[in-house]
């Protein structure tokens, strides 16, 4: 709990957006969805005979899994791509059914002697609806709205997966830090949220009682207005873009390479837009080919294996050129490495590699076949290996590895949970062990990095990937992205990751105190 | 006024694609109280709801002044026509005065001329305004509300007036007091008014004329003493059971 509010001290103004984007989705789609659910509801009422397809439409709809929803969407023109209108599309379409059925259900429940005298008194059809049916089934949507709203402050946390911002950027961004801190940040605001809004418009719910008619239009008018200036500031949170829209996916250290890019720009004067956050590789490219983002950081072996569909390969010059003309046939510009090559690491304790001279696998390999030999005649304990279930199966994993440098070990290597390996070589449990070459835990916990000296590993260099038209309209953007080039060691990345993860720092706190590094 | 209050002429019609009235002829004049009787399912409602155009008929026609309500519009003579039903069907989210200014503020009556007749309206029906005019309806006993919807009914000075079982559920003392009220109106505005009823000993106490249907048709139309004097025994068979209240009591 501690942890949390010290969490949100230190995040209170991103909080606040979050809090105003997550508002803001959920109030739009929902008067959007009144819009469209309240008029189809009373035509359907009217016309038993539509009710049932339309009914059905919405009910099919609101049966789509939120994600697979955001997924059709994106590819589409007009309604798709990436961010607050995609967002906004799918959000509107789960609002839509409790809105349209409680308009159904409630006009349905005016008694029918009721409405009858109204028409036998000379009330025209529209002033029958107007004096008499609205009045009537007004608790009813109300109480529609209220279950629109609850579902749409849990729906909008996902929106976050295609950055459309909102509270859930925190939930994703605790999922992929494992950190339930920071999931909370996220969860408990738009608990918080879903309860004020029911609650809110239960209030308004009650003024517009029946009972109630001087307060009735005041009501009506105030969740109107709301509505409207919500859908008003979200028309100009998506017109008034800035220069640039920066991306990234979701996992820490993505999140403080878009930080990167976005403060670069930004002391270049630029105005910057950030996605962070976005839901995977295939979405984060989708946004780049749509013009969603302008530009964010990807890996070259990712680009060539996962999005060209080629082979991995260990040659970092040869892959960043087959990707960058892959990426120009598209229009979009592969800019210069970053400087480290966030690819496997063989890990060692940090004492083991100062106190044998290890640097290299080469070594490493030696060492192996000494001890192995060394048994023999002494008492000190062979080497220990312990790896990842998927780098154990894997042929470009351990297979792959031991036949590039000759290396076996005594024992068959422990199969471990990814997460745990780290601390299990800190601990002494193992004494080698393969990890992301860019985990913040290999200094926090004593570890040490040996040089891939025969290149087994492909390479996944880091390098910011920008939309060519973006670049022309803002040279300013390429040089601030160039001056970038090189500058990030794999230690450097290391380090910012466990600012971030490690010691619970703010992503552009760090960002920024490592620009200012002399 | 160029013809009867209401004529009709060789009217069939039918509900739900059920014919309901056969070849249906009479006439309502004006000042006059017609009493529709017959039992459940006879055909009552349906003959009156064709009076303002709730339904058309499938042949025959329905004369209102002399016109035929296929040449009337629907919402103008709705607006000159009273309608009270059972129960009263009061809007439950106004207020009892709001409800008797429905019709007069569809005709953009000026407000105080509203407010005036509203009172007026309260007074007639025996109903304090300054206590009942901002009750809502669901505070008001069954026998306030009847007098209120009859109220409502008569809020624009409509020359007719259609009432479908108006005290069909009220106790027996409380039908008695508003057998009384409605007589002393009736005796005041001399409405042509449409009764239609199941209970032929409250035909007999309010109507001028006794119309009774007997599976869609018309039976019987005369006055009170003449159709108690029948010797058809689908009149009789209805008469009986007045007959058998008036020996219980």
């Amino acid at each position: 709990m501690t942890e949390l509010l010290a969490f949100i001290a230190s995040h209170r103004a991103e909080m606040a957006t979050r809090l105003g984007e997550h508002v803001v989705l959920v109030a739009a789609s929902t008067a959007i969805a009144a819009a469209v659910g309240i008029p189809l509801g009373i035509l359907a009422a009217r016309r038993p005979s539509l009710s049932r397809p339309i009914v059905g439409l919405a009910n099919l709809a609101q049966t789509i899994p939120s994600l697979a929803l955001f997924g059709f969407l994106i590819p589409l023109p007009l309604i798709g791509g990436i961010g607050t209108r995609t967002a906004l599309v799918a959000l509107t379409v789960y609002a839509v059914l409790p809105i349209l059925r409680s308009t159904i259900t409630g006009l349905q429940g005016v008694p029918p002697a009721v409405v009858e005298c109204a028409v036998a008194m000379g009330l025209t059809p529209r002033q029958v609806l107007r004096q008499v049916e609205w009045p009537l089934a007004l608790p009813s949507i109300v109480s529609g709205l209220r279950v629109a709203v609850v579902i749409g402050v849990g729906t909008a946390t996902i929106a976050s997966a295609i950055g459309a911002g909102g509270l859930g950027d925190y939930i994703f961004r605790g999922l992929a830090m494992v950190d339930a801190t920071v999931i909370l940040a996220g969860a408990l605001p738009a608990a918080l949220l879903a309860l004020a809004a029911d609650a809110a418009l239960a209030a308004a719910g009650h003024l517009a009682d029946a009972r109630r008619r001087s307060g009735r239009h005041v009501a009506v008018l105030a969740v109107v207005a709301l509505l409207a200036a919500a859908a008003v500031w979200s028309g100009r949170a998506t017109a008034g873009r800035a220069d640039l829209v920066v991306g990234s996916k979701n996992f820490t250290e993505q999140v403080v390479l878009g930080e990167l890019l976005a403060q670069a720009l930004e002391r270049r004067g630029l105005t910057v837009d950030r996605r962070l956050n976005l839901g995977g590789t295939a979405i984060a490219h989708e946004a780049l080919l749509s013009g969603g983002i302008d530009v964010y950081v990807e890996y070259t072996g990712t680009s060539l294996t996962a999005i060209f569909n080629e082979p991995p390969s260990a040659d970092s010059d040869a892959v960043f050129q087959t990707v960058r003309e892959r990426y120009a046939a598209l229009g979009v510009t592969l800019m210069p490495r970053l400087g480290f090559n966030n690819t496997f690491a063989i890990l060692v304790r940090s004492e083991d590699a100062k106190r044998l001279g290890m640097k290299t696998v080469s070594d490493l390999a030696g060492m192996v076949r000494l001890k192995a030999d060394a048994t023999l005649t002494r008492a000190d304990a062979p080497w220990r290996a312990g790896f990842g279930y998927e780098f154990l199966e894997r042929p470009d994993g351990f297979k792959g590895l031991s036949a590039a440098y000759g290396l076996s070990f005594a024992a068959a290597p422990r199969v471990m949970d990814l997460n745990l390996i780290y601390r299990a070589l800190a601990a002494g449990e193992i004494d080698v062990t393969a990890g992301d070459a860019t985990s913040g835990l290999i200094e926090s916990l004593g570890l040490a990095v040996l040089e891939d000296d025969r290149r087994y590993f492909p390479v996944y260099d880091a390098s910011p990937v920008a939309r060519a038209s973006v670049l022309l309209q803002y040279p300013v953007a390429a040089e601030a992205i160039r001056s970038l080039a090189g500058r990030i060691s794999a230690a450097d990345m290391r380090r910012l990751n466990f600012a971030v993860d490690g010691e619970k720092q703010d992503p552009a706190v760090v960002v920024r105190a490592f620009l200012d590094r002399p | 006024m160029p013809g009867p209050a209401v004529q009709f002429a060789e009217v069939s019609a039918s509900r739900g694609g059920r014919p309901v009235l056969h070849h249906v002829s009479m006439t309502v004049n004006h000042g006059q109280t017609v009493a529709l009787v017959g039992r459940s399912g006879s055909g009552k409602t349906t003959l009156l709801r064709l009076v303002n155009r709730l339904l058309d008929p499938d042949a025959g026609d329905v004369l209102v002044d002399g016109k035929n309500t296929r040449d009337w519009d629907p919402i103008a003579l709705r607006r000159r026509t009273g309608y009270v039903i059972q129960d009263a069907g009061l809007f439950p989210h106004v207020t009892v005065g709001d409800n008797l200014a429905t019709v007069p503020r569809l005709l953009a009556w000026p407000a105080t001329r509203v407010s005036v007749r509203v009172d007026a309206l309260l007074n007639l029906v025996g109903l304090e305004p300054a206590v009942f005019r901002d009750r809502w309806p669901d505070e008001l006993s069954g026998g306030q509300r009847q007098r209120a919807g009859l109220a409502r009914a008569l809020a624009a000075d409509p020359p007719l007036l259609l009432m479908d079982e108006p005290f069909g559920a009220l106790d027996p003392i409380t039908k008695g007091e508003l057998h009384a009220e409605f007589l002393r109106v009736q005796g005041a505005l001399h409405r042509s008014v449409i009764l239609v009823t199941h209970d032929m000993a409250e035909a007999c106490a309010l109507a001028d004329q006794i119309a009774v249907l007997h599976d869609g048709e018309l039976i019987a139309c005369d006055t009170p003493a003449n159709v108690r004097a029948s010797d058809d025994p689908r009149v009789r068979a209805l008469m009986g059971i007045v007959r058998l209240k008036a020996d219980a009591s």
